[in-house]
């Protein structure tokens, strides 16, 4: 699972609705892998404004990722920006683990870079 | 503007001119034509373009049309045709020297080697004197005899009509081959064909800025073919087995994920989830500029959501076997029940209208009793308008693929409208296992 997945994704168990807590999940137990692509700018940019941001610091920084605190001025044109944007977003797998959410400690499982979101009977 | 030939491919009629539409815009090339001059029995459609550049731009991406020409001429016969051509010979005067082909074609009737050349001979007034190249000429033409539908009987003793231009560009009617089903590493028994799954890949705009995403992924069909195009692609399901590959008709090959290897398209499909879609992590608000999906419509494969039939009974998940608690065992597994299609449908959109962004599409299929069929079926929501509505039929059934164009941000709690009546799609799953037996009219109202 990608990072920028992560970012849009939230606990969705019944009465689990704190904001605050639900989102973003925190990673537990991971294995990380970095795959290289080429980067789309374009397309980053574009996903910026669905990006929550203060989201994507907190869980770089809970895996040792480097990221700017804030978006630039200008992110169209700021190449080293976009670059780190993809580097985090786009090249980085979370291959096993599983995320937590900390309002109702519910666990979902990434297997095989695959996360099961699936809600057990008295969740929903 | 000057006036171009698309030469359709003579399948999905239905689907042909909002493909055509769809490329428009994809390729940022404006195009007019008259619809009334369109016809389902005819490949044909004369439209126009600012240039020959765009025109050949329009159609590189086309998977139900074959070639665009540039328009010189017609005519009911050669002789009309050639009056016709003859009003401009600077047309070709620029083509004189340079290395060039003809190509006769015909649609509705194939030619014979002779009649081909004797078409070609008819031509000698344009004087073309540069050397014949068959691969790769500086020019080639086109000339076509239109007798009509293969299927149905036509005099074939002379054609109804000649066209004749300067071939400009093919669509890209190759891709059928190459996603062709049967030589994919991994697919399912539900898996959409290769053909309209690339149309699919059009009527969303997939285009390489674009997010899109299946939530009925399945065996990943339209991550595949979105992504060729360039786009970025997420799909959830609620049966992971489908994802992971171990449900199918080929299992032990990593599922998805091998078709991505196959295709070089690692970088593109970004993720699957498992989850079940009427209860999904998505967090609020538009993160998509696409929702293109084939929902289970339970003939082969059931649609289904979390849920006990008899009632949600928390109790046992939680019940407590061996120290452990059921859900948190490796292999729970909880329970679900049928997604009866008009639910499924009137979820969708409602999905579709928070998730898009503003001018982002859902394209969708909706399976539908043929002879029963009212547009007044589909549901509507106030922020998606209908941009196409193309039937593919089967006989007793169809099914109907709809694309929507979000068109205004999603405003409080406004929601999909079902149809007030009960829809033709309506208990499709039984229907479609009681041959469409017309339906009592006591039983349909509830």
């Amino acid at each position: 699972m990608r990072l920028l997945t992560h970012n849009m994704l939230k606990c969705h168990v019944k009465n689990c609705t704190d904001p605050d807590k639900q989102y973003p999940l925190r990673f537990k137990d991971v294995q990380i892998e970095q795959i290289e692509y080429e980067a789309n700018e374009e397309f980053l940019v574009r996903m910026l404004p669905r990006i929550d941001w203060v989201a994507l610091v907190k869980t770089a920084k809970d895996l040792n990722i480097a990221i700017p605190d804030s978006v630039p001025e200008d992110p169209a044109s700021d190449q080293d920006f976009l670059q780190s944007l993809h580097t985090i977003i786009m090249e980085t797998h979370v291959t096993e683990g599983s995320m937590v959410c900390d309002g109702c400690s519910h666990e979902y499982k990434i297997t095989k870079g695959i996360a099961n979101m699936l809600l057990a009977e008295h969740e929903i | 503007m000057p006036l171009f030939l698309v030469y359709f491919a003579q399948f999905h009629e239905e689907f042909r001119l909002p493909e055509l539409d769809s490329l428009s815009i994809l390729e940022n090339v404006p195009i007019a034509y008259d619809a009334a001059t369109y016809s389902p029995e005819s490949p044909f459609l004369l439209i126009e373009v600012e240039s020959a550049a765009l025109a050949a731009k329009l159609v590189r991406r086309g998977i139900l049309i074959r070639y665009i020409i540039e328009y010189w001429g017609s005519g009911a016969t050669y002789a009309e045709l050639f009056s016709h051509l003859k009003q401009d010979p600077s047309r070709w005067s620029d083509y004189m020297t340079c290395s060039f082909k003809f190509t006769v074609d015909a649609f509705g009737r194939s030619l014979t080697q002779r009649e081909k050349v004797s078409a070609i001979e008819s031509f000698s007034f344009m004087a073309c004197e540069g050397p014949i190249k068959m691969k790769n000429p500086d020019v080639e033409f086109f000339v076509c005899e239109e007798y009509g539908a293969p299927d149905t009987p036509q005099p074939l003793d002379a054609p109804k009509k000649v066209w004749f231009g300067r071939l400009l560009n093919q669509g890209s009617r190759d891709l059928i081959d190459k996603f062709d089903v049967k030589k994919r590493t991994y697919l399912g028994n539900t898996t959409m064909d290769a053909e309209l799954s690339l149309v699919m890949a059009n009527q969303a705009l997939a285009r390489p800025h674009a997010l899109v995403y299946d939530p009925f992924v399945g065996t990943g069909s339209f991550l595949l073919t979105c992504s060729h195009f360039g786009a970025y692609s997420l799909g959830s399901d609620i049966d992971g087995r489908q994802i992971r590959g171990t449900a199918g008709f080929r299992r032990g090959v990593n599922g998805i994920s091998a078709n991505l290897a196959q295709y070089g398209l690692a970088d593109r499909v970004l993720d699957t989830a498992v989850f079940d879609i009427c209860r999904n992590p998505w967090r609020p608000g538009p993160l998509f500029d696409a929702i293109v999906t084939d929902p289970p419509y339970g003939v082969r494969a059931g649609a289904k959501r979390l849920g006990r039939r008899s009632g949600n009974d928390p109790e046992r998940s939680l019940r407590v076997v061996d120290g452990v608690e059921n859900f948190r065992r490796s292999d729970y597994l909880p329970p679900t029940v049928p997604y009866e299609m008009s639910d499924v449908i009137g979820d969708l959109l409602g999905f579709a209208a928070e998730k898009l962004v503003v001018g982002g599409r859902l394209v969708y299929w909706l399976p539908t009793v043929a002879g029963e069929y009212d547009p007044k079926d589909l549901p509507t929501h106030p922020v998606l308008r209908v941009v196409a509505n193309s039937e593919q039929p089967f006989g007793g059934w169809s099914r109907r693929l709809v694309t929507m164009e979000k068109i205004a941000p999603l405003q409080g709690d406004s929601a999909a409208e079902l149809p007030e009546h009960a829809p033709a799609h309506k208990n499709f799953r039984d229907r479609y296992f009681s041959k469409f037996e017309a339906l009592d009219i006591s039983s349909t109202t509830d």
